[in-house]
C-alpha cells in the first residue's frame, strides 16, 4: 500500500506562476505557499521569464507542469522535447513533473488541445509503457492530470476513474487530480463527480488543481477564467477528505485578476478542510461563490485551457 | 460505454480521424466529410454517434465542435501576441483570415507555441497576390501592400526571437573607453564581435517607424501606410527588454560586415561604399559617432585578449 501524497509533502496552497504577476512577486515576495510552471514557457527560455524563475526559485518551492508531453499519442515520444524537459527539471529542481492524462496531436502535429483518450485496454497499455518511459528519462517523480473533456467515444470500455487508476497502479505514477476538470467532464457526459472521485486510489493523489470554468447551460468549458465556484469546493472538501490533504494549486490563465485577488482565492481553501483547517481570518468575511457566471453569447470565442504563451516586452 | 471493441478503430486510427475532424477550416460537419477523416474512419455525419456518444441535450457533432471551434481560436490568438502590430495594421478581421489560412498551411509541429508563428512572413510571401493584377490605373492602391506585410511580420517575429532567445544580461559589454584605448594603428585590424542578441533587417519600407506609429496609435486611429523607402534596422536586448534602432545603409553596411567577422578596417570600407554623400572628414566624424553610440547601447562584446 502506497505512502499518503506516494510520501511526497503536501507543499500547502500554491498558485500558477504567470508572466503578468512577476514584478509583483519580485518586489513583494507574498507568503504564498508554492509556485506551479508551465514547463514549455520556460525549457527554452534564455531571457526574462527563465531570468525570474530563477529568482523565485530561490524563495517558493516549485513544480514543473507541462502541456505537450502528448502521453496518449501514438506517435513515438519526442525524445527532444523530453531531454529539454529534464534540464529544466535539473536547474529548477522542482517538487514533481506533471502532465495530462491525453494527446496533443498525431502525425508530427500539435494541435496544443489536451484531446481525449478512449478509454480502453489498448489506450491503456499504451500510455502505461510511455509513462514508464517518460519516467526513466526523468527520473524524478511524475504524475499526471485528468483534463477537461467534451466528449466520450463510444468504443471506451472503461470509465474514466478505472483508467486513470489502472494507469496509475500499472505505472506507479501519481495523480494530479483537478477538482474543476471533474466538475466539468462529468456534468459535460452526464455523469457523477462524487463516483469519479470515490472511486480513485486517493493515497496516489499527490496534487489537486482547482480552477474556473465557463457555464454553457448545455457544457462547461475549463476557460480558467473566474472564480472556483462552490460546488467545485464542495468536491474540494471530499477530495481533501478522503486524501487526507494534498498540495493544493490554483489556475487561472484568462483574464488574470491582481494579485492578490488571485491569492485569496487559493486561500478559501482552508475553508473547505475540515478538522484540519487553519483558521485563516483574512478569507472568513468574504462571500461564497456561487453559480452564476453568465454563459457567453459566443461559442466560439470560449477557449479551453490551455493557452500559454509569453508575449515579448519591446521598446 | 462499449462492452464489444471489436469494431471500434484502433487508438492511432481514431487519433488521425480525430485531428483531421476538429482541425478542419469549416468546423465539425465539414472535417467529417473530409477526405482527410474519411481515409481514417469512413463515416457520414449522420453516423458520428457510432464513434462519439451523445448526451441527453448535445449531439456527438455539437460535442466535438467544442475542440474545433477552440483549436483555431486559441492559435489565431497566440499569433496575435507574436504578432500584435501586423494584427492593428490589418485589421482583426483579416489579420485572423490570414492566420487561419496560414495554421492550415504550416500547422504546428513543435511542443512550444513559441515556434508557431516561424513562417508566418514566409506564407505572406508565397501567397501574395500578383502585383499586376493589383496595380490600379490611378496608382492609389498601395501595390507593394504585400511587401509591408512582410517587413513587419519579419520585423515582429525578430522581436520574439530575440526577447526569448540567448542574450547579454549580466555581461560585460564593449565600452567607449575600451574602444579610446586600442592604438590607432590597431584599430583596421581588430574584431568587434556584436553580441548574441544583435539581430539587422533590411527591409522595403520604413517598419520601424511605422511598428512604432503602430504602437503608439490609439486602437480605432487609422495609421497611414508609408511609401516605400529601403530601411535598415537593429534589434537587440537589454535587462531583458527588447530595444529597436532604425540604421542607415552605411550603418547597416558596417554592422553587418563586423557581424560576418570583418576587421574594423574593413567593415569601414564596406560602409564607405554606402557613404558616397560624405566627404572624408565627415565619413571619420560619423564613424567616431556611430561607435560612441553603439558603445553606449553596449551593441559589442569585449574585445578578446585586449
Amino acid at each position: 500500500m502506497p505512502l499518503p501524497r506516494l510520501g511526497h509533502d503536501n507543499l500547502g496552497l500554491g498558485l500558477g506562476l504567470r508572466a503578468t504577476h512577476y514584478p509583483h512577486i519580485l518586489k513583494h515576495r507574498p507568503s504564498v505557499d508554492w509556485f506551479e510552471i508551465i514547463s514549455e514557457n520556460y525549457m527554452d527560455s534564455h531571457g526574462r521569464p527563465r531570468y525570474v524563475l530563477e529568482q523565485i526559485a530561490e524563495h517558493y518551492p516549485l513544480v514543473m507542469h507541462g502541456v505537450s508531453l502528448s502521453i496518449g499519442s501514438t506517435d513515438p515520444l519526442d525524445r527532444d522535447y523530453l531531454k529539454r524537459l529534464k534540464g529544466l527539471a535539473d536547474a529548477v529542481k522542482p517538487a514533481w513533473v506533471s502532465d495530462h492524462v491525453c494527446w496533443t496531436g498525431v502525425g508530427g502535429r500539435n494541435t496544443h488541445d489536451l484531446l481525449p483518450i478512449p478509454f480502453t485496454e489498448q489506450s491503456l497499455k499504451h500510455v502505461v509503457e510511455r509513462v514508464k518511459q517518460v519516467q526513466d528519462v526523468l527520473e524524478r517523480p511524475f504524475v499526471l492530470e485528468n483534463p477537461s473533456s467534451y466528449v466520450q467515444f463510444r468504443g471506451s470500455t472503461m470509465d474514466e476513474w478505472e483508467f486513470i487508476t489502472r494507469m496509475a497502479e500499472d505505472a506507479d505514477c501519481g495523480l494530479l487530480l483537478d477538482v474543476n476538470n471533474v466538475y466539468v467532464s462529468t456534468f459535460n457526459h452526464e455523469l457523477d463527480p462524487h463516483e469519479f472521485i470515490r472511486n480513485l486510489p486517493h493515497e496516489r493523489i499527490v496534487q489537486f488543481h482547482l480552477a474556473g470554468h465557463t457555464n454553457m447551460e448545455t457544457h462547461l468549458i475549463d476557460t480558467h477564467d473566474n472564480h472556483v465556484i462552490d460546488p467545485v469546493w464542495d468536491l474540494y472538501r471530499m477530495a481533501h477528505e478522503l486524501t487526507g490533504g494534498v498540495s493544493t494549486l490554483l489556475e487561472w490563465d484568462a483574464n488574470i485578476p491582481p494579485f492578490d485577488v488571485l491569492h485569496a482565492e487559493v486561500l478559501k481553501a482552508k475553508r473547505h478542510m475540515g478538522e484540519q483547517l487553519q483558521t485563516d481570518d483574512s478569507t472568513e468575511g468574504s462571500p461564497a461563490t456561487d453559480d452564476t457566471h453568465e454563459m457567453p453569447i459566443d461559442d466560439a470565442s470560449w477557449v479551453p485551457h490551455p493557452l500559454h504563451h509569453m508575449v515579448a516586452e519591446v521598446e | 460505454m462499449s462492452d464489444d471493441t471489436a469494431s471500434s478503430p484502433d487508438l492511432n486510427t481514431i487519433q488521425k480521424w480525430l485531428q483531421s475532424v476538429v482541425t478542419h477550416p469549416n468546423g465539425v460537419a465539414a472535417g467529417v466529410e473530409s477526405d482527410a477523416a474519411q481515409q481514417h474512419v469512413a463515416l457520414t455525419r449522420d453516423q458520428l454517434e457510432q464513434l462519439v456518444t451523445r448526451t441527453s441535450n448535445r449531439s456527438a457533432e455539437e460535442r466535438l465542435n467544442v475542440y474545433a471551434h477552440a483549436y483555431y481560436a486559441r492559435l489565431i490568438d497566440c499569433l496575435g501576441e507574436v504578432f500584435p502590430m501586423l494584427k492593428r495594421a490589418l485589421g482583426e478581421e483579416v489579420f485572423n483570415s490570414f492566420a487561419s489560412d496560414y495554421l492550415q498551411e504550416y500547422p504546428s509541429r513543435s511542443y512550444t507555441l513559441n515556434e508557431m508563428g516561424r513562417h508566418f512572413a514566409q506564407f505572406f510571401q508565397e501567397t501574395r497576390p500578383d502585383r499586376d493584377e493589383h496595380a490600379s490605373a490611378d496608382n492609389d492602391l498601395p501595390v507593394n501592400w504585400p511587401d509591408l506585410l512582410i517587413d513587419l511580420a519579419n520585423l515582429e517575429w525578430t522581436i520574439n526571437e530575440v526577447f526569448d532567445g540567448p542574450g547579454i544580461e549580466g555581461q560585460p559589454t564593449l565600452t567607449h573607453n575600451d574602444l579610446a584605448a586600442v592604438a590607432p594603428r590597431d584599430w583596421p585590424n581588430i574584431r568587434l564581435q556584436p553580441i548574441v542578441c544583435l539581430r539587422l533587417l533590411a527591409t522595403r519600407y520604413p517598419v520601424n517607424d511605422y511598428y512604432t506609429a503602430l504602437r503608439q496609435a490609439d486602437e480605432n486611429d487609422d495609421i497611414d501606410k508609408p511609401a516605400p523607402a529601403p530601411s535598415w534596422v537593429a534589434i537587440a536586448r537589454r535587462d531583458y527588454v527588447v530595444r529597436r534602432f532604425s540604421l542607415s545603409r552605411p550603418q547597416y553596411a558596417l554592422l553587418t560586415a563586423l557581424q560576418d567577422g570583418a576587421t574594423v578596417g574593413q567593415a569601414i570600407e564596406h560602409a564607405a561604399e554606402h557613404a558616397d554623400h560624405l566627404d572624408d572628414s565627415a565619413f571619420a566624424e560619423a564613424l567616431q559617432e556611430w561607435f560612441k553610440s553603439w558603445t553606449a547601447e553596449e551593441l559589442f562584446a569585449p574585445i578578446e585578449n585586449a
